[in-house]
This record gives C-alpha cells, sequence and structure tokens, in this order.
C-alpha cells in the first residue's frame, strides 16, 4: 500500500475580522434599507438620462397607470390620515378623480408646505390624464414639480 | 482672582477592601450569532435597492397668462401625434416628419443656428406618456432649456392632416 496516512493538522482560522466585517456591512445595510410601501398599481416607469434624485422626505406623489387612472399620495402616514380620512391611512395613494384632484393638492400643501409634488407615470399611459394632471398643478400654482424616470442606459 | 481649585476631593477607595477573585477564562461561542449575523446580512443585501428613482424637474409657467412675444422665426414647433409620429416645423412652414433618433441632431443644429429659439411640444392627448418623457429627453440632452408644452388643439391635428397622406 502506497498511501500511508497524513496525520491530521488541526486547523484553527481567527474569524474575528470576517465577523466584524460582516457586521459592519449588517448595520450599514441595515440603516440604509427604507422599505417600501406596497403599490396600489404597478406602474412602469419611463427612461431618461436625467439625473436629478427623488427627494426622500416630503413627497407629494401623483401616479399616473397605464390605464389613465389617477391616484395620489404623500409619504407621511398623518398627513395621509388628515387628507383622505382614516380608512386610507395605510395605502400608499388613492384613486382621485381629476375634478378633486386639485383641492386635495391644494389641502395637502396647507397642511405641509414643504411637499415637493413628484408625478409617476406608467410608460403606456395616455398623455391625456398627464395633460390634466399638469394643467390641475398649473392651477394649484405648483409650478415646479419632478417626473419619476428610470435611468436610462445607454 | 486667582484661579482656585475646585475639584472634588478625590477619594482614594480606602474603604472597600478588593478581594481577588481567582479569574475564570470564559469561552464563549460566537457561532450562533455570526450565523444570525450572517442570515440578516444576506436578507438585508437583498431586499435593499441602492438607487433612488431619478426624476426629471419641470418648471411651468404660473397660470397667469402672461403672454410672451415671440418672433415666428424663433418658435420651433414639434408636434407628436397619436401614433408617435414625430413633426417639426419653423415659424408657419408647413410641418416635416422627423425620425425620433434624429431629433437629437436636430435640435443641436437648430440651436446653434439660432440661439434664440424657443421650443414649443404639442403632443396629442391620444399620445402616450413615454412620448413626451423622451422628447424632452432629447431635448435635455441636446442641453435646450427653453422650452415648453401646450394642449394639442384641432387646428394643430388639422395642420397634421395635411403632411400626412
Amino acid at each position: 500500500m502506497a498511501k500511508h496516512k497524513k496525520g491530521r493538522v488541526g486547523i484553527k482560522m481567527d474569524m474575528t475580522p470576517m465577523v466584524d466585517v460582516a457586521f459592519l456591512l449588517l448595520t450599514f445595510f441595515m440603516l440604509t434599507t427604507s422599505f417600501k410601501p406596497a403599490e396600489e398599481v404597478q406602474i412602469d416607469l419611463p427612461t431618461s438620462h436625467s439625473e436629478f434624485k427623488m427627494p426622500e422626505t416630503d413627497v407629494l406623489m401623483i401616479t399616473v397607470s397605464k390605464e389613465g387612472r389617477i391616484l395620489m399620495g404623500v409619504d407621511s402616514q398623518i398627513l395621509r390620515e388628515a387628507i383622505f380620512g382614516s380608512q386610507n391611512k395605510y395605502r400608499s395613494s388613492v384613486e382621485v378623480d381629476k375634478l378633486q384632484l386639485g383641492n386635495l393638492v391644494i389641502t395637502a400643501r396647507i397642511k405641509n408646505p414643504r411637499l415637493r409634488t413628484v408625478v409617476k407615470g406608467d410608460k403606456g399611459a395616455p398623455y391625456g390624464p398627464i395633460e390634466d394632471v399638469m394643467e390641475v398643478l398649473q392651477k394649484a400654482r405648483v409650478t415646479r414639480f419632478n417626473l419619476i424616470t428610470d435611468f436610462e442606459k445607454t | 482672582m486667582a484661579a482656585v481649585e475646585s475639584g472634588q476631593p478625590r477619594s482614594h477607595g480606602k474603604g472597600q477592601k478588593r478581594k481577588k477573585k481567582r479569574r475564570l477564562s470564559v469561552r464563549l461561542d460566537m457561532t450562533p450569532m455570526v450565523d444570525v449575523a450572517f442570515l440578516l446580512l444576506t436578507f438585508f443585501i437583498f431586499t435593499s435597492s441602492m438607487s433612488r428613482p431619478q426624476t426629471m424637474e419641470l418648471n411651468l409657467p404660473p397660470e397667469k397668462e402672461t403672454t410672451v412675444e415671440v418672433a415666428e422665426s424663433n418658435l420651433m414647433t414639434i408636434r407628436v401625434d397619436k401614433d408617435g409620429n414625430i413633426f417639426w416645423n419653423i415659424g408657419t412652414e408647413l410641418p416635416k416628419k422627423l425620425e425620433f433618433n434624429e431629433l437629437l441632431k436636430l435640435m443641436k443644429e437648430r440651436n446653434a443656428a439660432n440661439p434664440k429659439l424657443i421650443t414649443l411640444i404639442k403632443i396629442d392627448r391620444d399620445g402616450t406618456y413615454k412620448m413626451m418623457i423622451d422628447v424632452m429627453d432629447e431635448l435635455n440632452v441636446a442641453g435646450v432649456t427653453r422650452f415648453s408644452l401646450a394642449p394639442m388643439v384641432d387646428a394643430d391635428r388639422n395642420i397634421l392632416k395635411k403632411v400626412t397622406p
């Protein structure tokens, strides 16, 4: 028999640095994640080369779905309750009529003047409702707003 | 006044007599904790999405009708019909059809030729939102900042009808 037994060497590895790094990463990811609220409608964003980041807080979001439905939502739960009533407290956005939209936007902006308006439209959405939304915003004196897009990879 | 040291007298801890304990070597098994830590780590890595969505900023003029007089030769109109065809014209010329990938080049050329050019975008209500974003994005890429959106009225549709067979 050619094989002969090797003496087994007990390997002791110092895991401390690896565990340190793991914890570091863990803390990092825990602190940076913010959980997305469930969306009312699925939105397929159009793409653009724009590099403005979306504001993180004080957001008033107007969503236009693929079918042209208009939904409105704000990020703070308290404000949501104040505008849409307590039954809609936990919904990220509520479907609104385009005739109500103007008043709701104004109410929301009175309650929180720092609100920034963003418009999130599906890429297949018809232009008509978007035009209506812009007109309403213009009437509500929201002359500066952002359109959410995905980054285009080219 | 001279500075007076107002520190409290330090106690020297004479009162307690320290007992010497026999030191026990403590060995903690860290494995379960590290396991949990890695589990959480993988969870957060997979669930976090790093990028916030991009946005495009848009400024609308306030509602008060302030009519701005623009010379016809300085006004370029881009019209998008409901099928996504793009037409452009300057002043009162007849609209010419344009492919989307030519738009960037055209905008750069026209704006270099006439720096006072103002672009008006008119999109049919039955067109798609994507067209609006695409056209505006091309303008942004071309460095055109002076553009505005206007509703497409029947007069525009009639003009477009003339040029489409």
